[in-house]
């Protein structure tokens, strides 16, 4: 009787302390799967993660190089691999070497390719580098009558009016004015900073790596299976201590009950 | 009409193509599920003359890319409501894909009729 006493009061003693340390766990689990439940509604897969701790966490750094281009009025920068028209990501640009406008065109160069722009930075046309022999762009520039010019290793090509071929220059007459980056003002550094890292994340993504222990790597899976294993711990000894405590105000009950005890 | 066949615009404002003797060849790319997918197609006299898959990148209904559903294709024009005139068989798992493919044959079509290709040209 006294062993068995003494084995009840052990298991409540772990169930207190286990209760205790899962609270705040079960708490969490609780909260970050209703709010997984609701992720649409509350459009937490459209809301991008912005600190620079977490984002760094998940490997997503600041672009190796920010180079930028004054065009007009507004900037082309190539972050990365992202070529963004002021502070807005337009589109996927490896390697940029340089942008221009005509006017009506906004054109941004990579080594392997030229992009065309509308002033609103819609897509135009793509166009691969292909010319026979040239090799990759190195610069990108433009005459003075507004005709882009392109330089590859061996040759100077310039493009017709609506950008749909390119000749060699043969003898140029005219220097080109060739494309080359400037310091972008601070604000608009931040704000490509910004958009180029907080794409990365959705809130929906660090809730659900979150609640599943994930963001934590495979350390995180084994603590929150070890928490699962204390739960599963709180329900066992939970039911044995309901059972047993239902057993023994069972037996009281009747001793009481007995006449003459 | 090109948003309306699509379902959205597409992605650049200006397309190249070949027009040769009333026959035309577009090169066009449409997202699958979550990647273009680009399609080759030839039109004559404003029939589907061939339409290939020049680069499927899906990981999954690579179906579409073979003959014996490409060539569903072959001689479907436009019917009076701008949409194409042929129910296309689809191919279950790549149902997206055989959407996609629907939609760039229509608007290839489409742009083929537009574009004034025509004998001659």
């Amino acid at each position: 009787m006294v062993r068995r006493k003494r084995k009840t009061s052990a298991i409540r003693r772990y169930h207190r302390t286990f209760g205790v340390a899962a609270a705040v766990f079960v708490l969490f689990m609780v909260l970050s799967g209703i709010t997984l439940n609701h992720s649409n509604g509350l459009g937490l897969d459209r809301q991008h993660v912005s600190q620079t701790a977490l984002l760094s966490w998940y490997g997503i750094n600041e672009p190796e190089h920010l180079y930028s281009f004054a065009v007009d009025d507004d900037w082309l920068s190539f972050a990365g691999q992202q070529l963004y028209l002021n502070d807005r990501n337009v589109l996927t640009l490896p390697n940029g070497v340089g942008a221009v406008s005509t006017g009506n065109m906004l054109i941004a160069a990579g080594k392997e390719e030229i992009v065309l722009l509308d002033s609103d930075g819609r897509l135009i046309e793509r166009l691969h580098w292909d010319q026979p022999g040239s090799g990759p762009i190195r610069a990108l520039g433009l005459l003075e009558n507004h005709t882009v010019v392109v330089k590859s290793d061996h040759q100077i090509w310039l493009a017709d009016t609506r950008l749909l071929d390119w000749q060699p220059s043969g003898r140029m007459v005219e220097t080109p004015v060739w494309s080359s980056p400037s310091s972008l003002p601070e604000t608009l550094y931040q704000a490509i900073m910004q958009k180029y890292r907080g794409d990365g994340i959705s809130m929906e993504r660090l809730l659900l790596d979150l609640h599943s222990g994930r963001i934590f790597g495979p350390v995180g899976l084994v603590i929150y299976d070890l928490l699962a294993l204390a739960l599963g711990f709180l329900a066992m000894s939970g039911l044995i201590l309901w059972v047993r405590g239902k057993r023994k105000s069972k037996r009281n009950g009747k001793s009481t009950s007995e006449p003459g005890t | 009409m090109i948003a309306q066949i699509l379902g959205h615009d597409y992605a650049a404002l200006r397309l190249r193509y070949w027009c040769q003797s009333g026959r035309s060849a577009w090169v066009l790319d449409e997202i699958g599920k979550e990647l273009p997918i680009t399609v080759g197609v030839v039109i004559d006299q404003n029939y589907i003359q061939s339409l290939r898959v020049l680069t499927y990148r899906e990981n999954r209904g690579g179906e579409v890319a073979t003959p014996a559903f490409t060539d569903q294709f072959n001689g479907v024009s436009l019917a009076t409501n701008n949409f194409i005139d042929k129910d296309i068989d689809g191919i279950s798992g790549a149902t997206l894909s055989v959407h996609a493919l629907t939609r760039l044959a229509n608007m290839a079509l489409y742009l083929h009729r537009d574009s004034g290709c025509k004998d001659g040209t």
